[in-house]
This record gives C-alpha cells, sequence and structure tokens, in this order.
C-alpha cells in the first residue's frame, strides 16, 4: 500500500498540474482529473453493487488491486528498462546518422576540393601543353632548356599539388581508419554496456518480479487470514447454536418418551387382555380347521394317488404311443419306399404288360390269321382227304371185290373139282356197290329261319313249308351284308349243318307246335319292344327305311345273336321258357323279383303290381327282361356243351364209320364157316397126299442119281483095272475089287 | 553370491560366459547402480539380443517401423548419431535421436528457435552449413543436391550467414565507389560469382524464411574486398531462385552491397510473389531508384513488413515509397531507419500516413527530419488512429516540433508507442507525450484485459 501510495504521490508529483503555465499541460491536467474522478464513480458504482456481497468481495477487490498496480509498475519498470537500453542504441544511431552527414559533407568537401584541383591541374596542363608548343617554336638551345626547365618546374609543381592531394587524402583515409577503429572500439563499448545495462536490467526486473509476487502473495495471505478468521467465528456461532438446541430437544424427547411409557404399559395390557381372548377363539378355529385339513389331506392324497396312478398309465401309453409312433413312422417309410418301388415295379410292369399285351395281340391277330389259314386248309385237307378215302376206299373195294371173285371162285373150284359137288353162289348185294358209305346227317334250322317262319306265319297263316323255304333264302339275299355280318365265322358251318336240320323238320314243326305260333309270335314281338336296347344303334339307322315286319325281324335277329340264341330250338326253348316263366309268376312273383330284381327294387316293385293286375295269357312286357335274364342264365351252358360237341363233329371230317366195318365184315364173310371148316379138312387130306407124292418124287430122283453113280463107278473101275500099273502091283486092284464087294456084300 | 550365481551359467554355457567375464569386468560386480538396465543374468534376452543386433546393422539394414513402441526406444537410444543421412533422413522422426545428432555436432543449441524441432534445427544448420562451405568451381553441387531429397520435408529456414568466393588469386582493383566497383565485378565474369541458389530453393518446398549474407565470416587480416562482393549475376540467379521458391514468406538480405540496379532486379522478380510476407534489405547501399522498385513493389505483393534500415534512400526514394503506401492495404510495418530521407521524404511519408489505414508500426529514426515533417505528423497523429507505434528517434525536430507533437498527440488515442529521444524536443513536450502514451498504454491494456475476461467468461457459460 504504501508503494502504491507513493506512486500516487509521485505521479501527482510528476503529473501535469492545473497550475502550470502551459495551457496544454493544463488541459492534460483537467483531463486526467476528469478521468480519475469518472473512474473513482465507477469504482463506487461497483462497491455500491457489491455491497451486499459485504467484506469478500472488497477484500477480493483490494488483491485484485494490488496484482493490478504490481503489473502497472512492472510494466513502468519494463519499459523504463528498455528505454535504458535502447538509449544506448539510440545515441548510436544518432552518431551514425551524425557520421553519415559528416562523411556525407566530407565527401562532398572532397569531390569539390577534388574537382577545383582538377581544374587547376587542368588549367596548369594546358599552360604546359601550351608551352610545348612554344617551346617546339624555339631554336636557340639555352631558351630551350629554359623553357624546358620551366616546362619540368611548372610539372613538379602540378605533381607536388597532386602528391599534396594524395597526401592530404590519406591522410584523410588515416583518419577515417581511426575513425573506423574508435567506432569499433565504441560500438564494443555500447555493445558491452548494453549487455551489462540488460543484465542489470535482467537483476533489477527478477528482483522487482520477486517483491511484486510476495507482495500479492503477502496481500492474498492477508485476505485469506481475514476470512479464515471470519468464517470460524460464524462457524463457531453456529455450533453453540446448535448445541443449544440440541439440549432443548432432548429435554423435550425425555418427557415424551415418559409419556410414551405410561400410555404404552396401558396399552399393553390392553391388549394382552384382547390377545389373550382372541387367542383362545383362534385356537379353536384353528383345530378346526386342521381337522378340515386333515381331511381335505387324506383326500389329497388319495386324488395324487389316483392321479399319479393315471400319470403313470397316461405315461406308459404315451411311450407306448410314441413307441409305435415311430414304429408307424418307420414303417410309412419304409412303406414308402416299397411303395415307391412298387410303383415303379408296377410302371415297369404296366409298360411289359402294354408290351406284352401289344405282342400278344399281334400273336393273336397273327394266330388268327394262321388259324384262318389253317381252316382253309383244313378244310382243303378235309376235301382232298374224303376224295382220297373215296379213291383208297374204290380201290379197295375193287380189291376186296377181287379177292372175294377170287375166293368164290376157288371155292367153286374146291366144290366143284375136288369135292365134286354142285356150287351155288351165295348172294352178294354189296358187291353192286361202288363207292364209300355215305352217312346222312340233318342240319338245325337257324333261328332266323325259324322266326321269318314264324312271322310269315303271322302273315300268311295258311302258308305251307314251301314258303318256309323261300324265306330261308329270302332274307339271306335280301341283306348279305346283315347276314355276313351276323353270321361272321358261324355261317360255314351252319350251311354245312342246314341239311341235316331239314331232315328234323317234320318232328320240329310238331315241337312248335306245343308252343302255340301266334303266341310264340307275339313274344317275339314283345321281345323285339322290349330288349331294343340289344340292337345296335347303326343298325337301327340301316333299317329304318325297311319294312315294318323286316325292321322287326332284323330286330329280333340281332337280339338273338347278342343272346345268344342261335338255332330254332333256342327260340322254341325260349318260348316254352317265357311260358313257364308266366305260369309260375303267379305263384313266385315276390321270389322271382328278389330274385332278379336286386338291383332296383322300387322298379320291381311298381313292375310287380303292374305285372299283377293284367291277367293276360302273355308275359308282361315288364318282365320280359328279368325272364330274358333267367333264360339267358339256364340258356348259357347247354348252349355252350353243343357248341363244344358241334367243334369236335367238324374236326373228325364229318364220317360216320361204324357201318363200315360191317361192310368189309359182309366183304370178308363171303367164305362161311362150314365151308371154311370143309376146306380145312380138304387141306390136310390134300397135305397128306401131297406128303407121299413128294416122297415118291424123292425116291425117284433117288434111284435115278444112284443109277448114274453106278455108272459113273463102273466107268472108273473099268479105267482102273485096265490100267498097265495094277501089272506091277504085288496085290492087284482087281483082287481088291473082287475082295471088296465080297466084303461089303 | 556373484560367483555362486554365475557359475552355473559358465558352466552351462561356457564359451560365452567366460568370454563375457574376461571381456567386461563389470560383470564381476553385483550391482551397478547407475545403470538402470544392469541385471544379474548373464544371458541377455533374446530380444535384446535381437534389438542390438538391428542397432548394429541399421545402416545396411534399417528396421524400426515394424518394431513394437517399446523395442522402437530401445533401437532409437542407441543408434548412433554419426549414421548416413541417407538412411536416418525419412526413417528416424524421433526428436530424441536428432536431438543427440545436434549436441553431438555442435554442443550448444537453442531448438526454441526453430520450433522446437530438433530434426528441423539439424538439417537446417546441417544445410546451412554445406553452403557456407560451398566453394564454387571447387566443390561439387552435388553436395548440395544430394541433401535436397533428405532435408527438403523438414528445412523451414535458411540463414545462411556467409559465401565463399571462388579460390583465385586476388583482385588488384580495390575500388572505393560501390557502384562502380558492383558494375566492375559484374564486367569481371563469373569468376567471382557465389552459390548459385537456382538449384537449390526451388527444391525446398518448405522453405518459409530465407536469409542470406554475401560476406565471409572470420576472415581476419586476410581481409580483402573482394570477399564481400555481390555480383550482379549473383544478383540475377538469386532473384530467379527467389521466384521460384514459391512458399518463402520471409527474405533478408543483410550487409550485402545491394544497390539501385540489384535491388531492382530483385523486385523485379518479387512482384506478384505469392506468399512473400516480409523483405528486409538492411544495411545495404540501395538509394532513390531502388526504392521507387521498393515502392513499385509495396502494391505488387503482400508484404506485411519492410524493413530497409540504413540504406541510402533519399526525398525522392521516400516520395515513391509514401505514393505507394498512401494506397496500400496491406503493409503493417515500415522501418526506414538511418537512411536520407529529410524533410522532403518525411513529408511525403506524413501525407501518405494520412490516407493510409493499415500501417502500425513506423521507424523513422536517424533520418535528417526537422520541424515541417512533425507538423505534418501532428496531423498524422490526430487522424490516424491504426498507428500504434512511431519512432521519430535521433531527428532534430527541435522543441517548436516537439509542441506540434505534443499538440497532434492530445488528440490522439491509439498512440501506444512513441519514441521522441534525442530529437531535441522540450522536456514538456516530451512528458506530455510520454503521459498521452502511457495513458493510451492503460487503456489498451485495460481493453485487453477486458477482452480476456469476455472471453474467459464466455469460456464459462
Amino acid at each position: 500500500m504504501s508503494q502504491a501510495g507513493n506512486l500516487r504521490e509521485d505521479t501527482e508529483e510528476a503529473g501535469p498540474s492545473v497550475d502550470s503555465e502551459n495551457p496544454e499541460e493544463r488541459i492534460a491536467a483537467r483531463r486526467l482529473r476528469i478521468a480519475a474522478r469518472s473512474e473513482a464513480k465507477k469504482r463506487q458504482e461497483l462497491g455500491d453493487d457489491s455491497r451486499e456481497k459485504k467484506e469478500i468481495k472488497e477484500e477480493a477487490r483490494k488483491s485484485q488491486h494490488q496484482v493490478e498496480q504490481s503489473e502497472k509498475r512492472m510494466i513502468k519498470l519494463q519499459s523504463d528498462g528498455t528505454e535504458l537500453v535502447t538509449n544506448i542504441q539510440v545515441a548510436a544511431d544518432s552518431r551514425e546518422s551524425r557520421r553519415q552527414t559528416e562523411v556525407e559533407e566530407a565527401h562532398r568537401l572532397r569531390v569539390e576540393k577534388l574537382e577545383n584541383e582538377a581544374k587547376s591541374s587542368l588549367e596548369k596542363f594546358e599552360e604546359i601543353t601550351r608551352k610545348w608548343t612554344v617551346a617546339k617554336m624555339k631554336e636557340i638551345p639555352q631558351d630551350l632548356r629554359d623553357s624546358l626547365s620551366s616546362q619540368q618546374q611548372l610539372c613538379a609543381l602540378l605533381i607536388e599539388d597532386k602528391n599534396k592531394l594524395i597526401h592530404e587524402l590519406q591522410k584523410e583515409m588515416k583518419l577515417s581508419d581511426d575513425r573506423y577503429v574508435k567506432d569499433l572500439k565504441k560500438q564494443a563499448e555500447d555493445v558491452d554496456l548494453m549487455i551489462e545495462r540488460m543484465e542489470d536490467q535482467v537483476k533489477f526486473l527478477m528482483g522487482s518480479y520477486r517483491d511484486e509476487l510476495d507482495q500479492i502473495e503477502n496481500s492474498f495471505e492477508h485476505e485469506r487470514k481475514i476470512l479464515l478468521t471470519g468464517n470460524r467465528k460464524k462457524w463457531e456461532q453456529y455450533t453453540k447454536e446448535r448445541r443449544d438446541k440440541e439440549l432443548e430437544n432432548v429435554t423435550q424427547r425425555m418427557k415424551r418418551v415418559e409419556e410414551y411409557e405410561v400410555l404404552l404399559q396401558q396399552l399393553r395390557t390392553e391388549d394382552t387382555e384382547e390377545y389373550n381372548m382372541i387367542k383362545i377363539k383362534l385356537d379353536t378355529d384353528v383345530q378346526i380347521l386342521e381337522q378340515q385339513l386333515q381331511q381335505m389331506k387324506a383326500t389329497y392324497q388319495l386324488n395324487q394317488e389316483k392321479l399319479e396312478y393315471n400319470f403313470q398309465v397316461l405315461k406308459k401309453r404315451d411311450e407306448e404311443n410314441t413307441i409305435t409312433k415311430s414304429q408307424q413312422k418307420r414303417k410309412i417309410t419304409r412303406l414308402q419306399d416299397v411303395v415307391n418301388n412298387l410303383k415303379i415295379k408296377c410302371a415297369n410292369q404296366e409298360k411289359q404288360s402294354r408290351e406284352e399285351n401289344q405282342n400278344l395281340t399281334d400273336d393273336y391277330t397273327r394266330i388268327m390269321q394262321q388259324y384262318k389259314h389253317m381252316q382253309k386248309k383244313m378244310r382243303h385237307f378235309a376235301a382232298i382227304d374224303a376224295k382220297k378215302f373215296e379213291e383208297v376206299w374204290l380201290m379197295n373195294e375193287e380189291e376186296v371185290k377181287a379177292l372175294v371173285e377170287k375166293a368164290l371162285d376157288t371155292d367153286r373150284l374146291v366144290h366143284e373139282q375136288q369135292l365134286g359137288l354142285a356150287w351155288q353162289r351165295p348172294s352178294l348185294a354189296f358187291m353192286e356197290r361202288c363207292g364209300p358209305l355215305q352217312p346222312h346227317r340233318q342240319t338245325q334250322k337257324t333261328a332266323h329261319q325259324a322266326i321269318s317262319e314264324l312271322l310269315q306265319l303271322g302273315q300268311t297263316s295258311g302258308l305251307g313249308k314251301g314258303k318256309y323255304q323261300e324265306a330261308g333264302v329270302g332274307p339271306g339275299a335280301e341283306s348279305p351284308g346283315l347276314a355276313v355280318e351276323v353270321y361272321d365265322s358261324g355261317a360255314g358251318l351252319e350251311s354245312g349243318s342246314s341239311e341235316v336240320e331239314r331232315e328234323r323238320e317234320g318232328s320240329e314243326g310238331e315241337h312248335s307246335g306245343t308252343v302255340s305260333v301266334k303266341i310264340v309270335k307275339k313274344l317275339l314281338e314283345l321281345l323285339c319292344d322290349e330288349a331294343g336296347f340289344l340292337i345296335e344303334s347303326k343298325l337301327l339307322k340301316l333299317l329304318s327305311p325297311l319294312e315294318k315286319d323286316e325292321q322287326s325281324l332284323m330286330k329280333l335277329d340281332s337280339i338273338f345273336t347278342a343272346m345268344g340264341i342261335e338255332s330254332e330250338e333256342d327260340v322254341y326253348k325260349l318260348a316254352d321258357f317265357f311260358m313257364k316263366y308266366r305260369h309260375t309268376q303267379g305263384e313266385q312273383t315276390q321270389d322271382v323279383s328278389a330274385k332278379w330284381g336286386v338291383a332296383s327294387p322300387q322298379a320291381e316293385r311298381g313292375e310287380f303290381t303292374s305285372s299283377c293286375s293284367p291277367p293276360s295269357d302273355l308275359i308282361h312286357p315288364n318282365d320280359v327282361l328279368v325272364a330274358l335274364r333267367a333264360f339267358t342264365a339256364q340258356h348259357c351252358r347247354p348252349r355252350e356243351l353243343a357248341a363244344s360237341h358241334q367243334h369236335s363233329m367238324l374236326g373228325l371230317g364229318g364220317r360216320d364209320d361204324t357201318e363200315d366195318a360191317a361192310y368189309w365184315e359182309a366183304m370178308g364173310d363171303v367164305i362161311p364157316e362150314a365151308k371154311l371148316k370143309i376146306w380145312g379138312a380138304l387141306e390136310a387130306a390134300l397135305d397128306k397126299y401131297h406128303i407121299v407124292l413128294t416122297e415118291r418124287s424123292k425116291f425117284i430122283t433117288d434111284t435115278q442119281s444112284l443109277k448114274q453113280q453106278n455108272t459113273e463107278l463102273r466107268m472108273l473101275l473099268h479105267q482102273y483095272v485096265n490100267s498097265r500099273v495094277n501089272a506091277e502091283l504085288e496085290i492087284p486092284p482087281n483082287l481088291v475089287m473082287q475082295l471088296a464087294p465080297e466084303g461089303t456084300n | 553370491f556373484a560367483n555362486s550365481n554365475i557359475s552355473p551359467g559358465a558352466g552351462m554355457y561356457p564359451p560365452v560366459a567366460k568370454l563375457n567375464l574376461a571381456a567386461d569386468p563389470r560383470k564381476m560386480r553385483r550391482i551397478i547402480a547407475e545403470d538402470p538396465e544392469w541385471s544379474l543374468t548373464v544371458v541377455p534376452l533374446l530380444s535384446n539380443l535381437c534389438l542390438q543386433h538391428i542397432v548394429r546393422n541399421f545402416e545396411e539394414k534399417p528396421i524400426l517401423e515394424e518394431l513394437l513402441p517399446r523395442h522402437k526406444d530401445y533401437v532409437l537410444e542407441r543408434l548412433s548419431p554419426s549414421l548416413p543421412l541417407q538412411v536416418t533422413a525419412n526413417l528416424i522422426s524421433d526428436d530424441g535421436y536428432w536431438k543427440r545428432c545436434c549436441k553431438q555436432r555442435w554442443g550448444l543449441c537453442d531448438v526454441s528457435s526453430y520450433g522446437h524441432s530438433w530434426k528441423r534445427m539439424f538439417f537446417e544448420r546441417h544445410l546451412e552449413n554445406i553452403i557456407e562451405l560451398y566453394i564454387p568451381d571447387a566443390t561439387d553441387p552435388k553436395t548440395v543436391l544430394g541433401m535436397v531429397p533428405l532435408c527438403r520435408n523438414y528445412v523451414k529456414r535458411l540463414d545462411i550467414s556467409q559465401l565463399m568466393p571462388p579460390i583465385k588469386e586476388p583482385q588488384k582493383s580495390e575500388d572505393d565507389d560501390n557502384s562502380d566497383s558492383a558494375s566492375d565485378m559484374g564486367m569481371d565474369g563469373p569468376s567471382m560469382d557465389h552459390f548459385d541458389f537456382g538449384i537449390l530453393l526451388d527444391k525446398l518446398n518448405h522453405l518459409e524464411e530465407f536469409h542470406v549474407v554475401y560476406r565471409v565470416k572470420g576472415c581476419g587480416m586476410n581481409f580483402e574486398w573482394n570477399l564481400f562482393e555481390f555480383t550482379f549475376r549473383d544478383c540475377e540467379s538469386l532473384a530467379k531462385a527467389l521466384k521460384s521458391c514459391k512458399t518463402l514468406k520471409v527474405l533478408r538480405i543483410h550487409q550485402s552491397k545491394v544497390d539501385d540496379e540489384k535491388c531492382r532486379q530483385l523486385v523485379n522478380n518479387l512482384l506478384d510473389h505469392p506468399s512473400l510476407r516480409e523483405l528486409n534489405l538492411s544495411h545495404n547501399l540501395i538509394g532513390d531508384r531502388g526504392a521507387r522498385a521498393i515502392g513499385k513493389l509495396l502494391n505488387r505483393s503482400k508484404l506485411e513488413r519492410l524493413t530497409v534500415y540504413d540504406n541510402n534512400i533519399r526525398g525522392p526514394g521516400a516520395q515513391a515509397i509514401a505514393y505507394a503506401l498512401a494506397k496500400n492495404s496491406s503493409l503493417l510495418s515500415l522501418n526506414l531507419r538511418l537512411n536520407r530521407l529529410g524533410d522532403e521524404g518525411g513529408q511525403a511519408i506524413a501525407q501518405a500516413l494520412l490516407k493510409n489505414r493499415t500501417l502500425k508500426w513506423l521507424h523513422l529514426g536517424g533520418n535528417e527530419m526537422t520541424e515541417p515533417t512533425a507538423t505534418v505528423l501532428s496531423q498524422v497523429l490526430v487522424q490516424n488512429n491504426t498507428l500504434r507505434s512511431i519512432n521519430l528517434s535521433c531527428n532534430r525536430l527541435g522543441m517548436d516540433g516537439g509542441k506540434v507533437l505534443e499538440e497532434g498527440m492530445c488528440h490522439n488515442s491509439s498512440m501506444v508507442e512513441c519514441d521522441i529521444r534525442l530529437t531535441e524536443v522540450g522536456q514538456e513536450s516530451d512528458y506530455c507525450i510520454s503521459q498521452v502514451v502511457r495513458n493510451n498504454q492503460n487503456q489498451a491494456h485495460r481493453k485487453h484485459n477486458t477482452e480476456e475476461n469476455l472471453a474467459q467468461t464466455s469460456e464459462h457459460y
């Protein structure tokens, strides 16, 4: 503070005063005063503002003030220092500038001097040169010498001047050299001085900085102390207050505690009583509840066990289920595989079978062709065979006949020659016959024919059998296409057998008599109406332009082919069946309808009622179908049998050989048994005779050969005996020979 | 204990242990307090061995960036500072290594003037050394060019304190007339040319400051005038080099006998320079023509500081500069100390200041100015409130001039410094002026403080 005060005094002392003589100074002083006042005012305001914040702020401001003051002081010191240091520089500068001006001046003077000198010397030189011309003019050696010497003098003068100048300049140079050295020295000194001052300044500044710092620290310390003491006082005051309050509180609390204790005691007694009451009550409750609880527990236990058992069972089941499920799954997968495999297989199989089927159909068509071919062949062969048979037959017959003739001839010979009996020729009817035996057969009348016949009968009731034959040919000629279509393959056979059938006609006619023709006709008409569904639609179209009778004929024809009725017999059978059916119907309608109408019972019922009501002798149209079905079912089997029979007939070639054996037998029996016996006896006698005869012949031949031998031997003997050798022999062969026959004989 | 500890190791690795024991007596000691890495283990860690190997063979195979940070530090601590720069320059950025390099090479170092970057300091000083010892025609330019790729990323300032002339038999012509000698030297041909900066400056793409002095230091008794020549060719090459250096901000050519011609040459090449901020041509021989050139430069560049003290600028030159100054809007500082402006130049400058609104710092010390200048300057003081500092020392302003100034000063509120020492001003006016200046200083200070407080409060909230 003291320093600050000093400073202010300094400024007041040194600053511009209002009483100064200088007007500017006065103005400055006034300005300063105004500035100071305004500053003071400002400070006061600040102080007013901060008065609420009490002393702390002010104290802080004191320290701040201190800092500001020290800062100002330091700045002043620094600037003073720098001024002090730079003073040297400035001095040097001024010296330098002075030197420069001096140098400049000197330079200028020198230049002037030199110019003057140059001028004068030039004048002199010109004079000298002038004199040279003068000297040249001179002819007298002495004058010349004089002039030369004067010239010399002049030159010497000139040179002297120059030398003088040079000397002066050199002197100057020396001086400037000296000056340079001096300057250098001075500068060195200046530099030294500057360094010294700088060092001093640094030291001084450091010291003053330290002082200022100390002062600032002191002020801060002071401030802190004041603050601390103030705060401590406050603190103590507050603690005291607190202590008092606490004491008070404690006493109050004690009092209250006592009160509360009394109250508590009271409450406690009351509560205990209440508590006991409630306890007893609750105990009983508890006991009851415990009992209930026990019961509940028991039931609970029971339920639990049950549930557990159920749970176990369910678990087991679940497990089983899972097992089965897994198994099923596995199975499913396996089966899926199998299915897949089978599918593949099936596809393959299908493919195969299709191929096979294709093959088979191909085969079938081929075989059919073959079959047809074979049939054709067979027919051909049959014809050929028949022919051959006939030929063979004829041949054999001829042969046999020849043999018979021969046998008869032999017999006649035997009789006539050996026995001497008269021979009668046996009657031989068969001998007249020629060719194979022809079996006689009848063809069955076809259903078609029968129908047409019947229909025609219906039309012209009085027509005979001649008409029938016409009719039989008629439809065949009228619609050959149809006939071909209907009879397809069976036509040939039918035609083949038609002859045989025709022979039976008579009996058939009788048979048809059992079922009246009219009834049959009606029946057929019924059939035609009812079983129209069996007719092909194509056929119907074709039939439309024909007459009614022809239409119905064709329709019936197709119906019969569909049903498999082929022969007239069948037609009559059918009629018969229908009649019978109608008879039995009355008794067994229900049975029949039950039997044949399973598919649609309602319709049957209607049918039943309707069939019952009309008492006509014909079968009711509604029953026709049922009856037809029954008929076909019955009829099917016998027909199949017949068909197979027919086929076997067909294979044999249609020939009956039963009479052949008898025929041939008769041939063989041309010679009867008695005759044969005779022939046997005759043979035996003849054999004996023959033996005798042969023996005789044999003996004859023997005697003949022996005779021949004898002759030969005689000739040989004669030879031997007559030979010359014999004479020479001791014993002549004659002797031996004589002896030998003696011996043998 | 030591023996017992070492003997098993010796048994296990007899040759190593023996060698170590024999080679290093330290191994026999138990504790070496001064070595923080000392340990009793006989066999060092493999990693340490590897790192040592890396350190030993760093020149052949520099491995650094691949290492872990810890190992990197280890290696950097042990790398020799004498490793070739080709290896280290672009690889090592660690300042510790470069600090060691600098200390080893120069001993005393002040890193604060190099932006606290030891690496920058090393390379700048290294390059300066190379250039300062470069002798034209004798030294291979490759020695300089070879350094360029290594140091161009780190060099921001070049302070060339000397340039060697080519070695030749001493010239006989020791002329006293500067301009004459300069022209003579120019006529003499390339023999006296110094280092050609053209090959260097355009390659240093971070160069910002360039100080050069065409002289020889420490020549002692071998002094010859031609050691201090700045030839015309030098000027030409330097000017071209400066033109090519686009990053340059500060240019200083001291004590190099730059005369009008050279100044014009330089200025011609510096016109419209994209980055030049400060030009210093002090202690030269620049006359009025050179000053005119500088005046032209003022409005054809972004110069902020112009220093041409101790030159030979007179009235006309000052008028040229003043003419430029009146229109200029970038110059902040102008130093015309120790010239020969006279009242003519001083008035011109002062008149220019009436119009100028950017200049803050003006030095007109030692310029032979007198009262008329002071009257104009007082007007300036009243009207101009951008000028912060003015130095009028060593001018004969006289008592009247001082009064005029005082009057002007009374109406001024921006002047913070006003040097009127040795101007023969009266004490009263001196005092008044200093008072006003002090007031202004206080105000400026307060303003500054309040601004700071405001900034702080704004930071707080």
